[in-house]
């Protein structure tokens, strides 16, 4: 179905090839996993299969690249519209008209396929992705996950026989991930669609995939194949998959009911630890104090009788579902809503009446999406904006240029902004609210989007501002993040607090929050490979691979 | 409901009504069915058609004013200004405060009849009227369209980040960071957008060729309605000539537009059936267009003249007959938002 | 041939553009002429919106590719968008904050670009704000025009080549300055001959034949005082603040954009 020989791609006025030596082969029907970083090039490897590159970005091709017997390269993507479906990340910015049936059939359209037959396949194509009583809706009303199966809808109305998936669950919350990747797998199962998707987040997909390809960094050649073969070479991993690599699980478990029974057998025959009770914070000074918080918009209540605190030197997961109020309630820390009841002291000093740049100051809150934030020219530009805002450039309470050092970021301190990696911008928006030195920090889902080698630079960099007695409050979905980092986890529903406690006790109470290993290992306590493996005695002659936890820092 | 294509027929109908009659009893005329037609159509809580009425307040005075401060015509002296002030000097007559008058209420119907039409017609469907020669005209609108409350969405989520860092808003260059990024991410999305066009196959099926060479004839289509104008302004005698010119130089571009149509490979999915209503509403317009603009003999009575001395202007029934069809689209309203008596 | 007659189908449009803002007093220096006032306006209503279709056929070409459909799209939502802060927040006068994005755009892609951006900004922003009406085809007519004449200023002005520096010299944003200054003017101009001749009537030409030339000029300026010149002076002014606040960082971000649109494809050597 594809066939890549050899095949290299450079970027104009690179000076490496962002692809190189790229051969493997996908038959019909297969579901296929791409990987590797950000940046390694599996948005470029993507793009290649239907032309978009080198057709939108020019450069330099060498190999030989097939797809259902046609050339991109030679044909462009206009043609290979035809063969090849393309979803992209964001579900934002792939729509053109307003209403649901409109857009799925805006393909269709530009292929001049008679009225009658189109009706036919825009039914068809509405009732494939359960999208039938959505028909009329207008699509800015649509959820997240509802967004990207009608893009996944209009890729599909051309009935093309392969589908390529950008990421396509980056932007989207677990449940709307989930719903996505079912319906993924239920198009290559009862259709044979030849499906290929990249995505960070292995965890979910891996037990539906037939072969993965897995691109190292990029100009490397990537390596494809069966994924149990491929994940031996994989750095970093899901928890399980690296627990039972450590572990030396054959065959390699891909899911948590496939390790299930390792699982057990473990138990058994390791002499196992228990879990030390967790560190107590004793009662630190609390930075944060939210005191019967209530807030709603024109009509319904967002929040209700909040109570909350961070202390010094605490990191403290806010989780919960969409809607659930998380945003919110950071907006009203920082001043940018006015709740209509409740108190909210930051330092001991009441936030009520103060300004929001003001406020901001001691609590840097870093929004949702970072790039609202950049707009100057270079990077060390946007903290020289942030102190100049707050007139503090005469004296900064850090020197930006030693914050850019601890971001990591010197090396690019005079590159501009948006020519960076999503990871790269996260941490230049950070450094642009965190550089009036604040005592709290507010993140709103911080790693959406982020590959693993990036989540584990912001949590080494959250860790050394912990332990200098930062606050930190992160709202985040993402449960084995939480697992890794959070001294205690706060739990939001319809805008009440309902659970407060350390990780081990509250992510273990609730199935949709609770980490691989948790699932794996219930009743033990553990939340994380390494706690796990540091636990279980792994027999004598198996060293344990250090990168198991993936704590790189 | 009423087709979109008809409303616009509709609101053009009354402009050339508005615009073919001086006369200020077919013009108050005609502002009652536009306001009626106004008030049937619009939601249970506007009723009153205030916006007309505000509209008139000042547009009505403004007029009245500024035809009988420059205009010094007519026989029935109100008072009179000293004749040293440059252009107001003079006599304020009667006579060219009603002209002004009519101008007023001429304005008003014409921005009644289209405030009427923005009142029914959804955007998206106003979009869809694009012909088929000007698709991608109609694309960027329809995409214009669907990204402003996203547009509007970032907007504000730029002013709270830019908030969150210390930004004030206080003078115009406070403006700056907040532009700035909303035009950055604006062009990085168009990039996303365009490969998403493309790989849903925009562009992939080639247009026909065109038979004709558009752009020649479209410059003569130009020359030959501007030729045909100035003559019919300068040499008056020629204006049957002049007419003729200018109806083929319409016709050629029109033509233009519809081969250029043909041209486009593409088909539509929204069918739209005509309903009792569209064709009611069209049938109104087409007695107005019948009544009023063919001399029937009630055609005399359209124009009305207040100088020298004001007189009572005439009025012919089978022309005010005319002008009730205008009323069609009230007979058609929806029932549940027809106004309790 | 398709040069000419593309330079002709401008040419034209323009005389038909300036023609129509005479009308009124050449109307009125003719006697016993058939038109009058409010039916002249129909005519030349007709005649501005086959020019404007003559006009977005030969800006459209034979079709547009897909980074320029998506781009116009989301520059015209955004620049729409600025008019609903000039809804909410009332802006003195004739000024509006759609003019410089239209001017900066032709600027930077060009005049076939400038004009389409300019005629469909009017039309969206008519749409969302609920401003469709006959005065319509004049808006995107003359919002086009500026467009696309900002446009020939970015090449007249070795625009093209400023631009490789990616930064705007100060002779060329002033330049920009007194040309979106005098386009403020112009603009109000263009959009009073909409309703002129509503406003002027035709009773008196008729009865007073032939008033003249000169009579109707000083009339039409003492209205243009009365109605307009206040409020055009505030878009001027209005425009040219914008320009020298926003034209040198708009410009380098839109010329950093346009760069990723130039590029070739080239099969790597073994």
């Amino acid at each position: 179905m594809i066939r890549f020989d050899r095949f290299r791609y450079t970027y104009p006025g690179a000076s490496q090839p962002a692809l190189a030596d790229v051969t493997f082969a996908v038959e019909q029907g297969e579901l296929v996993l791409v990987t590797g970083l950000s940046g390694a090039g599996k948005s470029t490897l993507l793009r290649c299969i239907n032309g978009l590159v080198p057709h939108f970005s020019g450069g330099q091709v060498g190999g030989v690249i097939a797809v259902a017997g046609h050339d991109p390269v030679a044909e462009g993507p206009a043609v290979l519209s035809q063969i090849v479906g393309f979803v992209f990340q964001d579900p934002e910015s792939q729509f053109v008209v307003d209403e649901v049936a409109d857009e799925i059939a805006f393909a269709l359209e530009n292929a001049a396929v008679p009225r009658p037959e189109m009706r036919a396949r825009v039914e068809a194509v509405l009732e494939m992705m359960g999208l039938t009583p959505l028909r009329r809706r207008r699509i800015d009303t649509l959820s997240g996950g509802e967004k990207q199966r009608v893009a996944i809808a209009a890729a599909l109305a051309l009935r093309p026989q392969i589908l390529l998936l950008d990421e396509p669950t980056s932007q989207l919350d677990p449940r709307a991930s989930e719903e996505v990747l079912q319906a993924l797998v239920r198009l290559n199962r009862q259709l044979g669609l030849t499906i290929l998707l990249s995505e960070h987040r292995l965890e979910r997909v891996l037990p539906y995939v037939d072969r993965m390809v897995h691109l190292p960094g990029p100009g490397q050649p990537p390596q494809a194949g069966p994924p149990r073969s491929v994940l031996r070479h994989v750095d970093p991993l899901p928890p399980l998959v690296a627990l039972g690599r450590a572990l030396a699980w054959e065959p390699l478990p891909l899911s948590v009911e496939e390790g299930r029974p390792f699982a057990e057998r473990a138990l058994q025959d390791c002499q196992v630890r228990r879990a030390s009770s967790p560190a107590v914070l004793g009662d630190l000074e609390p930075i944060l104090k939210v005191e019967n918080l209530s807030f709603a918009f024109a009509g319904p209540v967002v929040l209700q009788g909040v109570n909350l605190v961070v202390r010094r030197g605490e990191l403290a997961a806010l989780m919960g579902r969409n809607g659930a109020g998380k945003t919110t309630l950071l907006r009203c820390i920082v001043g940018l809503l006015q709740p209509q009841e409740g108190e909210i002291a930051l330092a001991g000093r009441s936030i009520w009446g103060r300004e929001t740049a003001e406020v901001c100051r001691q609590a840097a809150y870093l929004p949702q999406e970072p790039d609202s934030l950049l707009f100057a020219d270079t990077v060390a530009e946007e903290l020289w904006v942030t102190l100049r805002n707050h007139g503090l450039q005469a004296q900064p309470p850090i020197h930006p240029h030693a914050l850019l050092d601890r971001l990591g970021l010197q090396a690019v301190r005079a590159a501009y902004p948006r020519d960076l990696s999503v990871g790269q911008r996260q941490r230049v928006a950070l450094g642009a609210v965190t550089v009036t030195a604040p005592r709290l920090l507010l993140l709103d889902e911080p790693t959406r989007g982020m590959d693993y080698a990036a989540k584990e630079s912001l949590l080494a960099l959250l860790r050394e501002w912990r332990a200098e007695g930062m606050g930190v409050l992160l709202v985040t979905h993402d449960v084995e993040l939480v697992a890794q980092a959070a001294d205690r986890v706060i739990v939001l529903e319809q805008g009440r607090v309902v659970a407060d406690g350390p990780p081990a006790e509250v992510l273990t109470a609730d199935a949709d929050f609770a980490p691989q290993v948790a699932r794996l290992f219930p009743a033990c306590g553990w939340l994380t490979a390494a706690e796990a493996l540091a636990r279980l005695t792994p027999p004598a002659a198996r060293p344990i691979q250090s990168s198991a936890e993936g704590d790189a820092a | 409901m009423i087709d979109v294509r008809v409303w616009l027929l509709w609101a053009l109908t009354a402009l050339v009504a508005a615009s073919s009659t001086r006369n200020p009893l077919y013009i108050v005329l005609l502002l009652l069915v536009v306001a009626l037609v106004g008030v049937f159509w619009a939601p249970a809580h506007r009723r009153l058609p205030l916006a007309p009425l505000r509209f008139a307040l000042v547009a009505v005075p403004l007029a009245a004013a500024f035809s009988g401060l420059t205009a010094h015509l007519g026989d029935t002296v109100l008072f009179c200004l000293p004749p040293w002030l440059p252009l107001l000097g003079g006599a304020v007559t009667l006579e060219s405060l009603v002209a002004g008058t009519i101008n007023g209420l001429t304005l008003t119907v014409i921005w009644g009849a289209f405030a009427v039409l923005n009142q029914v017609a959804a955007v998206h469907e106003l979009v869809r009227l694009a012909p088929r020669a000007f698709r991608d005209a109609g694309l960027v609108l329809s995409i214009a369209l669907t990204y402003l409350p996203q547009t509007s969405r970032s907007l504000a989520r730029i002013r709270e980040a830019q908030a969150v860092r210390g930004h004030r808003l206080r003078g115009p260059r406070d403006w700056l960071p907040i532009l700035i990024p909303l035009l950055i991410s604006g062009l990085e999305r168009s990039t996303g957008l365009s490969e998403a066009m493309v790989a849903r196959g925009y562009g992939a099926v080639s247009d026909r060729p065109q038979p004709l060479p558009a752009r020649g004839l479209l410059a003569l289509g130009l020359f030959l309605l501007l030729g045909g104008w100035m003559t019919w302004l300068f040499v008056p005698r020629w204006a049957a000539g002049a007419l003729a010119a200018m109806i083929a130089g319409g016709g050629l571009v029109g033509a233009v537009v519809w081969w250029g149509g043909r041209s486009v490979q593409r088909t539509t999915y929204r069918v739209h059936r005509w309903g009792w209503r569209d064709v009611g509403v069209m049938l109104g317009c087409s007695l107005l267009l019948l009544l009023v603009l063919l001399p029937l003999g009630g055609q005399r009575t359209l124009a009305y003249n207040p100088y020298p001395l004001l007189a009572a202007p005439p009025f012919d029934p089978l022309v005010g007959l005319g002008l009730l069809g205008l009323l069609a689209p009230a007979a058609a309203a929806p029932g549940p938002r027809r106004p309790a008596a | 041939m398709g040069r000419m007659a593309s330079g002709a189908i401008y040419a034209l449009s323009a005389a038909m553009g300036i023609l129509a803002f005479a009308s009124p007093f050449l109307t009125a220096a003719q006697t016993g002429t058939a038109l009058s006032g409010a039916k002249a306006a129909l005519a030349m209503m007709a005649l501005i919106g086959l020019s404007l279709v003559a006009l977005l056929i030969e800006m459209q070409g034979r079709s547009l590719d897909a980074r320029t459909v998506a781009l116009l799209g989301v520059l015209v939502a955004t620049t729409s968008v600025l008019r609903f802060v000039e809804v909410i927040l009332p802006m003195p006068g004739g000024f509006s904050p759609v003019f410089v994005p239209i001017i900066l755009a032709g600027y930077v892609f060009g005049a076939r670009f400038g004009f389409l951006m300019g005629a469909f900004t009017l039309l969206v922003s008519a749409m969302i704000t609920g401003g469709v009406g006959p005065w319509l085809p004049y808006q995107m007519y003359a919002a086009g025009w500026v467009g696309m004449t900002a446009g020939w200023l970015g090449r007249a002005g070795g625009g093209n080549r400023a631009m490789a520096a990616r930064s705007l010299a100060p002779r060329h944003l002033i330049l920009l300055a007194v040309f979106s200054f005098a386009w403020g003017f112009l603009y109000g101009a263009i959009m009073n001959v909409y309703f002129w001749p509503y406003a002027v009537g035709s009773a008196e030409q008729s009865w007073a034949a032939g008033i003249g030339f000169a009579e109707m000029l000083s009339r039409y300026a003492a209205f243009y005082a009365v109605t307009s010149l206040g409020w055009d002076l505030l878009r001027a002014i209005g425009n040219v603040v914008l320009i020298l606040l926003l034209a040198s960082p708009t410009v380098r971000v839109l010329q950093r954009f346009r760069q990723r649109f130039h590029f070739a494809v080239q099969a790597a050597h073994d």
